[in-house]
């Protein structure tokens, strides 16, 4: 999928566990780990509104298009 | 009172009677054919049991196949695999199973007219879990994308 989650970048750089993210957005780390994969087929606002929140950043930040 | 658990157990016991109802008319081939041929009235000659067996013998074929596919997909059921890529491709297996049957019915027509409503209904029958099959194939690719939504 053109698609690309940079989560774990973003995560990264404020420094932040999987465990600490998913418990703040109020996710199971499971589905925290489908979304870190990439394996994750669609992404609710209401999820991406908590990320938003949590690491200070814009929706950009998180999800990137490649073209194939 | 009754639930989903004893229908699917009565599916079962279904199948399971299909299946020795096949596997009698396999053993008993021989004496069900002579019997047919000779009892039939439809004017059919002693020697042509013969063809009789082979269509029963070449059909046990795709039956068995559609009948241990049919309890394996029941037993899927059971276990609470419902909409999944294995029960699509059972229902897949299941639809060439009768198109299969259809198939044999077809060939068996030179010596036995009658054979193109068993091939008619086989065929139709094989049409009707294939429409089935893609329905659930729909299923499971929206059941996969709502369990991978987060």
């Amino acid at each position: 999928m053109p698609i690309i989650v940079n989560l774990d970048v973003m995560m990264a750089k404020r420094k932040i566990s999987s465990g600490e993210l998913a418990e703040k957005i109020g996710i199971s780390p499971a589905n925290l780990s489908i979304l870190k994969t990439g394996k994750a087929k669609a992404i609710r606002f209401s999820t991406m509104e908590k990320i938003c929140k949590v690491l200070d950043c814009q929706p950009g930040d998180i999800l990137e298009y490649r073209p194939d | 009172m009754w639930s989903s658990e004893k229908s699917i157990i009565l599916s079962k016991l279904g199948v399971l009677f299909f299946m020795g109802l096949v596997l009698a008319a396999v053993v008993a081939a021989p004496w069900l054919t002579r019997w047919f041929v000779e009892f039939s009235q439809a004017g059919l000659k002693v020697e042509e049991a013969v063809y009789f067996m082979g269509t029963i013998y070449v059909g046990f074929v795709p039956a068995a196949f559609l009948l241990y596919s049919l309890f394996k997909l029941l037993r899927r059921i059971e276990t609470g695999q419902v909409f999944t890529d294995e029960n699509v491709d059972l229902l897949r297996r299941i639809s060439w199973s009768c198109f299969a049957g259809a198939g044999v019915a077809l060939v068996s027509l030179f010596y036995y007219y009658p054979w193109f409503f068993v091939a008619l209904a086989a065929a139709f029958m094989g049409l009707i879990v294939r429409v089935v099959k893609n329905v659930v194939a729909q299923v499971v690719e929206l059941k996969n994308e709502a369990d991978y939504t987060v």
